[in-house]
């Protein structure tokens, strides 16, 4: 049973829409470096490293040095049931407001198609 | 406080007239949520999502301020009526900006849903099941929106 303090920690890390962006993306990867994450990202590399750093202290994500780079993991240990819920209920409604967007833009509603 | 709600928005190049119809029209509804919907539009209204492979998901309309707010809460699991502590909110705001709409939603009440540890259980396996999926969805929507 964690502490509150750490859970609450734990929710605030992953609250924030580009880090849940963030793990995803590095659970799809396995393993990824900052500069690999930026590209899938809208956002600059110095963004993903500041997320990573709150990633890393919540304890989310593990570092790994390898010669010059660092590579991040998952923890998914830590990444319990509630978190992943909520990661994978945002990442539907970006699905669901990417699919509204191209209805309503691409379509007139009074006329389904 | 710990966040117990997940918030979304997008800006849509249409009305909001135009964007309130996709949000609250079932024939619009059955394309972005699910794969058809029926939904009685006014306060306290019932509504169901229907995934073919999945099965039908009731909801009940809270709100409806056209063009501006629609609420509905959905309950798990399937089948389920929706009644606090099986189901969350879901509410969208429409806000125009000059000729396109912002689109906001807030999905809240995932604490109370967790309350009870045999769903909590349910949700870890449905979690697991489906996890893997997700996730190749979500590649994809991810390569969409870097392209």
């Amino acid at each position: 049973m964690r502490a509150r303090g750490e859970a609450d920690e734990l929710w605030a890390a992953v609250a924030d829409p580009t880090r849940q962006r963030l793990l995803d993306a590095l659970l799809a990867h396995h393993e990824a470096t900052a500069t690999e994450l930026a590209t899938e990202l809208p956002v600059t590399r110095q963004a993903v490293a500041k997320h990573l750093a709150v990633l890393d202290r919540a304890g989310l994500v593990e570092a790994r040095r390898l010669g010059r780079e660092v590579r991040y993991t998952v923890r998914p240990e830590r990444l319990d049931a509630v978190t992943r819920r909520l990661t994978r209920v945002a990442a539907h409604w970006d699905e669901r407001l990417a699919r509204i967007k191209r209805l309503a833009e691409s379509t007139d509603p009074s006329q389904p198609s | 406080m710990v966040p117990d709600r997940i918030e979304r928005e997008i800006l849509i190049d249409a009305p909001p007239d135009r964007v309130w119809a996709v949000v609250t029209e079932p024939e619009h509804v059955g394309r972005w949520f699910g794969d058809s919907a029926e939904i009685d539009l006014r306060p306290g209204g019932e509504a169901t999502l229907t995934w073919e492979e999945h099965g039908s998901v009731r909801a009940r309309v809270e709100r409806v301020e056209p063009p501006h707010l629609f609420s509905f809460r959905w309950a798990r699991p399937v089948g389920a009526e929706p009644r606090e502590g099986n189901s969350t909110l879901v509410e969208f705001r429409l806000t125009a900006e000059g000729e396109s709409t912002r689109l906001h939603v807030v999905e809240s009440g995932f604490q109370e849903l967790d309350r009870s540890e045999e769903e909590k259980a349910e949700y870890a396996e449905e979690n697991t099941q489906g996890w893997k999926l997700e996730l190749e969805d979500l590649r994809e929507y991810v390569s969409a929106l870097v392209r």
